[in-house]
């Protein structure tokens, strides 16, 4: 049997199909101005069969492909069992939102909580602040990675942390200690959201921002505990809507 | 979210369905037209009782609308609540029509906000800022308290030319309490399983009750009694049975905000108690009766509100318990206007007894009157809902 899961985010789309219990095929793609467009494309040519749709454009999807919608904690939730069967704590962290979401021993969520609406300590975040030291996103994480001293970052609003980086830079801070000032604020924040679920290993860390290596040891050294990256930790929402559209059938 | 059975009729059944302020501005115009002065009101701690009885009838002025914050913005801050930027904007645009028909404005130090608000309106109407004493527990608070509200009396006296006596304080007190056992009788009806009543027809119903006299109510309470017992007799009620019933609590919620209470219904839940003075806050408590001190009892009456900002405001703990109790929600939702800092603090304290006393799972939102966060707040109901 195929299944397809959606995973429409607010910076990438994600599509996973699984056929006979294995994922067959993943496609990711950036959200663009269109994500309807976006969706078609990365659905075309793929096999056929139940759709299930997460991420914050799930309600657009659903008017075209009538397939069922459920929100990005579910998906998670499935998903990251379906990667991590001893998983008990996932942190999602992806283009504009952080969620942290405690599961019970047999995988139903317990508790979860959400960054507040704004973006900061995002990905997005991490993209703006990229740019404004003037790196890719893979040579922001090489440069913070290899940082012997780190600068403090104490805004966490997009705009002001902005003002904050280019008056650190034009006090002649090197740049790595930037960077990784930066990836410990951002770690921080997303500790304290951890916390506030009550953190029980295993502990998944899902989510775009997650292909950050050193995202994913600030976290470790900040909880003093390991964190598990997946391969593709980009795709698990969208797993979870495979795992779930086979469920339905 | 629909009723069980379609074409049910409204709870209140004229041309304003859906126009609560539309409604008591028609209330309020007619008695203007009949010779009675308007207090325009901006808080549930106006004493209602000490308005009625110097023979002037409330107006609940407007601050629930996105569209006059980008003028309010161009004096005051824009990291301010929402509410307190929407009142000051519907002022400088001459936008209200409960302001342009106030004779005098009754004001309230709730806040710092607001009270610096006021200061800037002051020149608009005659204005009475009444100190109020926020450790209500402190035994000059109570005597303080009346204080003021013989000076909102005297205020009130001499801006409209009128006079208000012991006896007619004392008959108002007993309209109230009439009035508020009506309301929560209907209020009962919400909290049936499942609901007779959506959220809309409850709010509307509020917001004419704040400011109509008992007497005036006596038909309309009639009817939506008899409305009721009809949607109970045939079996209508509101949502599923199955569907997640939501306490919502926190600031006043109305107007554009009420988009909150829009996205639970999105997302298959229904708002079955409104924990705010938009909501249910207005008619609790009963006011003590032949006391031979009506001001007193008026007074004591409404420092029982528990307002964050009051402290400690140990009072709404307990009257949540008495809410879920009654309510038997499913879930609790706090709304947090933003820069409201006393509600947004002590949302950590109702979060906390939410979860530990009564073991609901607790959602807070904090937000604006703009539409710009809708869909980050459905991702978190109907994340809340999905964890059920």
């Amino acid at each position: 049997m195929t299944t397809l899961g959606l995973d429409i985010g607010s910076r990438t789309i994600k599509l996973v199909v699984r056929e006979n219990g294995a994922v067959v095929l993943t496609r990711k793609e950036l959200t663009s101005y269109d994500p309807l467009a976006v969706c078609r494309e990365l659905l075309r040519n793929a096999p056929g069969g139940p759709l299930v749709a997460t991420g914050y454009g799930r309600h657009l999807i659903k008017e075209y492909l009538r397939c069922e919608t459920i929100s990005e904690i579910k998906a998670f939730a499935l998903g990251a069992r379906a990667v991590f069967p001893s998983c008990r704590t996932i942190l999602d962290i992806g283009g504009q939102d952080t969620k942290a979401i405690a599961l019970t021993a047999d995988g139903r969520i317990d508790k979860f909580h959400m960054n507040d609406k704004c973006a900061a300590g995002t990905g997005r975040f991490l993209e703006i602040m990229a740019t404004a030291l003037g790196l890719s996103l893979g040579d922001f994480m090489t440069e913070a990675l290899a940082a012997e001293t780190s600068h403090p970052i104490n805004s966490m609003c997009t705009v002001f942390a902005e003002s904050e980086v280019i008056s650190t830079i034009a006090r002649g801070t090197a740049r790595p200690a930037i960077a990784l000032g930066i990836h410990q604020a951002i770690a921080a924040r997303a500790v304290s959201l951890l916390e506030r679920v009550s953190i029980t290993e295993d502990i998944l860390f899902a989510g775009g921002v997650a292909l950050n290596r050193c995202m994913q040891r600030e976290i470790e050294n900040k909880l003093g505990r390991k964190v598990h990256a997946p391969p593709d930790p980009q795709i698990i929402g969208a797993l979870g809507c495979a795992l779930l559209a086979a469920n339905n059938v | 979210m629909p009723f069980n059975v379609p074409d049910v009729k409204p709870l209140i059944e004229d041309e304003f369905v859906g126009e609560a302020a539309k409604r008591a501005l028609q209330y309020i115009q007619t008695k203007r037209a009949a010779g009675m002065p308007v207090a325009g009101i901006y808080c549930g701690y106006a004493p209602m009782e000490v308005i009625r009885a110097v023979g002037a009838v409330p107006a609940i002025l407007c601050a629930f609308a996105n569209k006059t914050i980008a003028a309010a913005e161009a004096v005051l801050p824009a990291n301010l609540c929402p509410l307190i930027k929407s009142s000051y904007g519907f002022i400088i645009t001459d936008t209200c029509p409960f302001f342009g028909i106030s004779d005098a404005v009754v004001a309230e130090t709730t806040c710092d906000g607001k009270k610096k608000m006021f200061e800037l309106i002051s020149e608009y109407k005659p204005m009475f800022v009444m100190d109020l004493p926020q450790l209500p527990d402190e035994k000059e608070a109570l005597a303080n308290w009346a204080v003021m509200i013989t000076k909102l009396q005297g205020f009130l006296e001499k801006t409209f030319s009128t006079s208000a006596t012991p006896e007619g304080i004392e008959r108002e007190i007993k309209a109230t309490n009439i009035k508020n056992r009506l309301m929560n009788r209907v209020f009962d009806y919400a909290a049936k399983k499942p609901s007779l009543l959506k959220w809309s027809e409850t709010y509307e119903l509020a917001f004419l009750a704040q400011v109509a006299t008992t007497a005036d109510l006596q038909p309309i309470f009639r009817e939506v009694f008899k409305t009721i017992e009809d949607r109970e007799a045939k079996g209508v009620h509101y949502g599923t049975a199955s569907a997640p019933r939501v306490l919502v609590t926190g600031c006043p919620v109305g107007g554009d905000s009420t988009k909150v209470y829009k996205i639970i219904e999105e997302a298959g839940g229904v708002v079955v108690a409104m924990d705010s003075c938009t909501g249910m806050k207005p008619f609790m408590t009963e006011i003590e009766e032949n006391t031979g001190d009506p001001i007193a009892a008026v007074a004591a009456r409404y420092l029982q509100l528990p307002c964050s900002c009051m402290t400690p405001n140990t009072r709404r703990l307990d009257e949540l318990d008495k809410t879920i109790a009654c309510f038997q929600p499913d879930v609790v939702i706090e709304v947090v206007l933003h820069a409201c800092h006393s509600y947004n603090i002590e949302a950590y304290k109702i979060m906390n007894h939410a979860k530990s006393k009564h073991n609901l799972p607790y959602l807070k939102i904090e937000t604006d009157y703009s539409d710009g966060d809708v869909e980050q707040i459905r991702t978190r109901v109907e994340a809340l809902f999905d964890s059920l």
